[in-house]
């Protein structure tokens, strides 16, 4: 193998056994466990599905105090030969990329299935969540283009099932709508993945091999057949995230979905999307993302302001929550497409923090949901009243998903601007608006629902439950520890996004940079907020001033 | 006096093969539409021969054989499907067949 | 004007592997060539189980009990299943060959065909055991049919010559038409064999057109001999050899049902007994590729690949769009699954295209997942339609997960994996054969053949949604399954175990079948590079 010895430095880490393929075996034989207990034991489901959920959140926990700080490269490394016709190997690894997505897996499943209930067929129902956990978990760890390819695409079955089985109203036609959108990416994406590999083939001879790092390394593809790759790989993710043109099935697949299918739809599944562009898109390919960053940046902005836009004008608040992703996600594919450390460093903190506040807004909504089987916004009016602990909590999560100094959703846009004021300064300014587009709907939305007369029916809505707070309370506690402390994060990303940027840079600095001037960081004002004590303002973009 | 080579039979052949084409797609009459393959089946066979004369190779000649012994294995089959279907109903024409859309 | 070729002397036979007798000018009485029956041991212990298996069963006094057949069917095509062993490893030792006068190959290719095809015969005697009983239609016959057809499916397969594949190939269609149409209770199977039978007729005449036709132009119907005729004489007039590959291709289009020569698929498929649909489905089609990919990828593909290619492309890209998108205004189970085996014909169509060692291994691979995927799900179908057999619209398949929550996720399974889903056979499948196509430069084909499989992937989910939700009612009450209670006879559940297995089993561990595919390639008969 050739690869950048950098990249392998801690190919075996402190921990002792495989912790990676634990992470996605654990939940996998959880759903075994479901398929092989008898129907009837409706009571144990939920106790092997939170069982087999938590010790794949402990784990990833682990991996996380256990993740080496200051290592750019992969770690934990784990490289089975799986299809050796085709070079194909379940390679897989972590990086401070991937890591919190990784964590966030972890966390948001056991959250999802403790804070959601269920009245009809319980066996499948956990079943299929584990086997998603398990295809959300592969999908951040692997390092193989085909196997990547696989738990991308196979999470797309019990997510169907979910949404169609358990969901609400017009349940199938948001299921299979969700299903064939994102079939039709995947189908783009494998003709890209195979072409990919071949060319690199024939580029630097030698076997076949699917392998991420090494096709990234070598680059040994043209520029035009990269480009045409790109497409493919862009179509997917854009897909999956949504980006603008491609979002139509999010705010159905949510609304329709059962709650814990929109926490984790929300939290994790938007995410691969994301992931991918950061991954496959500036690490594997990067002349061809930094050649379409202006038609991505332009896509990013326009679903940050049309995400506000139609969250203001939502009747319903679960289809409000699924619109303002679209803006959060917008700012994510902004930062990441302005290729700075800054930017890239900031679209990670957003998808994870995304994850974090959507998916506790969700669970919110779930619960108003059972209570008052609506989620009409005006038929919610006055809960404040009678529910105010339930309002406090509504209001936190409310105000970190709107990015308030202080709370986690904060940081990430903050440096997600940052990033783009470098090299895209007009997307950025436009973006700005988008920020005070998610004040407003937010507020409104929370002002229509909280506060104002209580309306009928809602005079007996149920304060929240013990059971209910103690799901929500490690979110919260997560909102406001990495709203105040980011560089919990910014430590463990910071070298890797470094090097990935680096890495940008060696391929585009041969060509010009279209339409993108970049600022040296020393221009920008010195940012006054708490989260720089670790510098992600590194300063290698000093090259060209305007 | 024209001679007649063997590129006389083989457009014979091609004429005999596109009647019974053309028949079998425009009649409906089962009957009809197994004379028709036997048509095409007899057409090969003559171009068949007519090939085996130009190349002087034997074999060509051997095939029909093959041909022949196929196409009557076929006729008992086809028949017998035939006779089934005409117990059941009476005459046995395609468009009265047609149980199934398409 | 034919082009034909005019030398003096026929083709230089003697430095081919021949001692046919017919060719030698010294009349040395009758020669009986070598003939090597071990060579031939799987397709003769086919044949030979058929024809016992009638003797036995007419010597007997009485009715021989039910199940005496199908276990006779399934021994005999295991037993030959089992005789590929030795075979396939003299194959991969000592190379290819060909055999019986050379009208045989014995190569890799036609020993993975030989095994699909015993495979496919076993799903199919497993699947007709309890359907005969429900049916009360008991009777050797079908057996005894299923036995020859695969007989002459091996037949068409390892063919080295033109006129042997014919045969071959007129084995298999006769056994099977008459099969579609042996079930005496039901006009419409009836109708779908006379149907299958005039077309199947149609279709073969025009392959024996397009035999005739290379005959003429190369003066041999013997594979290797053409093969190298081609690629030492340069023809000037090639009109003739290309008007017998459009004649052979349309002959192979009926066979294995690719646009435009589709359209008896949807009825024959409708009307014809269901276990024998999983029988056509799988086997025939299997045969059909097999004679398809010996005849011109292999044949004609080194040295005239460009001028078939662009027909073959073009079926490939019309069986994929017609095939996924005719499915979509289909009601009845049978008639879709039919639009979804164009749809999977194409696929594998899109691999001959490819023209290389590659596409044929992708094709050989696809066609062994497909006749796990489809034999499973027309094996749902056998046991869906109840006694009657016609109860096959998707209304009759509401609520399925209620009342058969078993069989509801094996048809999951199934449908999921012809859609490509991950981690199933099908998904690999497909995979290969993009892979083979990309490899040729063939990126619009993949992009088109990836983008039916989406558009199929809506048919296969209309299915799953009839089975496990109902969009009438609120929440959980899914409808109750109308009809008769589902039986599942054990037999049958064995036969959808195979495939469900297989389905898997391809799609997690695939490393050991790719690769045996990949040997399978590499070992064909032809002539030296």
């Amino acid at each position: 193998m050739t690869v950048d010895p950098t990249l392998l430095l801690a190919a075996d880490g402190p921990v002792t056994f495989p912790i990676l393929p634990a992470l996605i075996l654990t939940p996998l034989l959880g759903a075994l466990a479901i398929f092989f207990v008898p129907a009837r034991r409706d009571d144990a489901f939920k106790q092997i599905a939170l069982l087999t959920s938590v010790v794949t959140g402990v784990l990833s926990i682990y991996l996380l105090t256990a993740f080496e700080t200051g290592e750019a490269g992969f770690q934990f490394v784990v490289d089975q030969s799986w299809i050796s016709e085709f070079g194909i190997s379940f390679h897989l690894g972590v990086d401070g990329i991937s890591l919190f997505l990784v964590v966030l897996t972890g966390v948001m499943f056991p959250i999802a299935i403790m804070g959601a209930k269920i009245t009809h067929d319980i066996k499948s129902y956990y079943g299929w969540l584990l086997v998603l956990m398990a295809g959300s978990m592969g999908v951040f760890l692997a390092l193989d283009l085909v196997v990547f390819f696989l738990f991308f695409e196979v999470v797309l079955v019990p997510m169907y099932f979910l949404i169609g089985l358990w969901g609400h109203g017009d349940r199938i036609y948001a299921a299979t709508k969700f299903f064939l959108y994102t079939m039709l990416g995947g189908a783009f994406m494998l003709v890209a993945i195979v072409a990919l590999a071949i060319l690199n083939q024939r580029g630097v001879g030698g076997d076949l091999t699917f392998d991420l790092v090494q096709i990234a390394q070598n680059q040994a593809i043209s520029t035009e057949a990269g480009r045409w790759i790109f497409v493919g790989f862009a179509i997917a993710f854009a897909v999956k995230v949504p980006v603008f043109p491609l979002h139509t099935w999010l705010p159905d697949a949510h609304t329709e979905a059962p709650t814990a299918g929109s926490v984790v739809l929300a939290a994790v599944m938007l995410k691969l999307g994301t992931y991918g562009f950061v991954r496959f898109g500036l690490y594997l390919l990067p002349e061809a993302a930094h050649w379409a960053a202006p038609v991505m940046l332009t896509l990013g902005v326009i679903g940050i302001i049309y995400g506000a836009i139609c969250a203001t004008m939502q009747k319903d608040l679960k289809r409000l929550v699924a619109y303002s992703s679209i803006a959060h996600l917008g700012f994510v594919i902004l930062g990441v497409f302005s290729i700075t450390t800054q930017g890239i460093e900031g679209g990670i903190l957003i998808m994870v923090n995304h994850g974090i506040a959507t998916g506790a807004l969700f669970l919110l909504v779930g619960w108003i949901y059972e209570r008052r089987h609506t989620r009409q916004i005006s038929e919610l009016s006055g809960l404040q009243k009678v529910a105010p602990v339930f309002a406090g909590v509504f209001t936190l999560v409310m105000l970190a998903s709107i990015g308030v100094p202080g709370l986690n959703g904060f940081p990430g846009e903050f440096l997600a601007l940052l990033g783009a004021f470098q090299t895209a300064r007009w997307w950025a300014v436009v973006a700005v608006i988008g920020v005070i587009l998610a004040a407003l709907y937010l507020l409104w939305a929370y002002q229509r629902t909280f506060h104002g007369p209580v309306t009928p029916g809602n005079e007996h809505f149920r304060e929240l439950r013990w059971s209910e707070g103690l799901v929500i309370a490690p979110l919260l506690a997560l909102i406001v520890f990495l709203g105040v402390y980011p560089a919990v994060m910014l430590d463990r990303m910071g070298p890797s996004v470094d090097a990935l940027v680096e890495h940008v840079d060696e391929q585009v600095d041969d060509f010009e940079r279209v339409e993108i001037t970049y600022v040296g960081a020393s221009d920008i004002p010195e940012p006054g907020h708490d989260d720089d004590s670790d510098g992600p303002a590194s300063d290698e973009h000093g090259e060209e001033g305007e | 006096m024209l001679e007649l080579t063997e590129t006389w039979y083989l457009v014979l052949a091609s004429l005999v093969f596109t009647i019974g084409a053309v028949g079998l797609m425009v009649r409906r009459n089962p009957l009809v539409q197994f004379m028709c393959v036997e048509l095409m089946l007899n057409a090969v066979n003559l171009s068949f021969v007519a090939f085996a004369r130009s190349l002087d190779d034997v074999r060509g000649q051997a095939i029909v054989f093959f041909v022949l012994v196929v196409a009557a294995a076929e006729v008992v089959v086809g028949l017998g499907i035939i006779v089934a279907i005409m117990r059941r109903r009476q005459g046995a024409d395609a468009d009265d067949i047609s149980l199934m859309r398409g | 004007m034919f082009g034909l070729p005019t030398q003096d002397e026929p083709i230089p036979f003697d430095e081919l592997p021949l001692d046919d007798p017919l060719l030698f000018d010294e009349p040395a009485g009758v020669v009986i060539p070598d003939i090597e029956w071990s060579a031939i041991a799987p397709n003769l212990i086919l044949m030979l189980g058929g024809i016992l298996l009638l003797t036995v069963v007419s010597l007997v006094r009485g009715r021989t009990p039910s199940w005496f057949s199908a276990v006779w069917t399934i021994s005999t095509a295991v037993f030959a299943g089992v005789t590929l062993v030795p075979l396939w490893q003299r194959v991969q030792d000592d190379g290819a060959e060909s055999v019986m006068a050379g009208a045989i190959g014995l190569d890799g290719f036609s020993l993975f065909v030989t095994g699909v095809m015993c495979l496919s015969v076993v799903l199919g005697a497993l699947l007709l055991e309890g359907y005969l009983r429900r049916e009360g239609l008991a009777g050797p016959e079908w057996y005894v049919l299923l036995l020859l057809s695969a007989s002459g499916g091996v037949t068409m397969a390892s063919a080295n010559d033109l006129i042997v594949m014919f045969i071959g190939l007129e084995i298999l269609s006769v056994a099977v038409y008459v099969m579609a149409a042996m079930h005496s209770k039901r006009v419409s199977s009836q109708e779908a064999g006379l149907k299958y039978f005039v077309l199947g007729a149609f279709s073969s005449a025009f392959l024996l057109y397009g035999i005739a036709m290379v005959y003429g132009a190369t003066g041999t119907t013997n594979l290797v001999g053409i093969q190298q005729f081609l690629s030492e004489t340069v023809l000037t007039q090639n009109g003739l050899l290309l008007a017998g590959f459009a004649f052979m291709l349309v002959g192979f289009g009926f066979k294995v049902g690719a646009v435009p020569f589709h359209n008896w698929t949807p009825d024959v498929y409708q009307g014809a007994p269901s276990p024998v649909v999983a029988y056509m489905a799988s086997g025939v089609k299997v045969a059909g590729f097999a004679g398809m990919i010996r005849v011109f990828v292999v044949t004609f593909g080194p040295t005239y690949g460009a001028d078939w290619r662009p027909m073959v492309y073009a079926l490939a890209m019309l069986s994929l769009v017609v095939g996924s998108f005719g499915a979509i205004v289909q009601t009845d189970v049978k008639r879709m699954l039919a639009y979804s085996s164009i749809s999977h014909g194409g696929f594998i169509l899109v691999a001959v295209a490819a023209n290389s060692e590659a596409g044929t291994a992708a094709a050989l691979f696809y066609l062994l997942v497909y006749t796990f995927m489809i034999a499973g799900s027309f094996g749902i179908v056998t046991i869906m339609g109840r006694t009657g057999d016609g109860l096959h619209a998707l209304s009759d398949y509401r609520g399925l997960s209620k009342a058969r929550p078993g069989l509801a996720l094996l048809f999951t399974v199934f449908l999921l994996a012809q859609a490509g889903v991950p981690f199933t056979g099908g998904f690999l499948a497909k995979f290969y054969v993009i892979n083979s196509s990309v490899s040729q430069g063939q990126y619009v084909l993949a992009l088109i053949a990836m983008s039916a499989a989406v558009v199929a992937a809506f048919l296969y989910l209309r299915i799953v949604v009839a089975m496990y939700f109902d969009g009438n009612t609120y929440r959980g009450e899914s409808a109750t399954l109308a009809g008769p209670k589902v039986r599942i006879p054990a037999a049958a559940g064995v036969a959808l175990g195979i495939a469900v297995v297989g389905t898997l089993w391809l799609g997690i561990l695939p490393g050991q079948m790719t690769s045996v595919a990949g040997d399978a390639v590499a070992q064909l008969v032809a002539i030296g590079p």
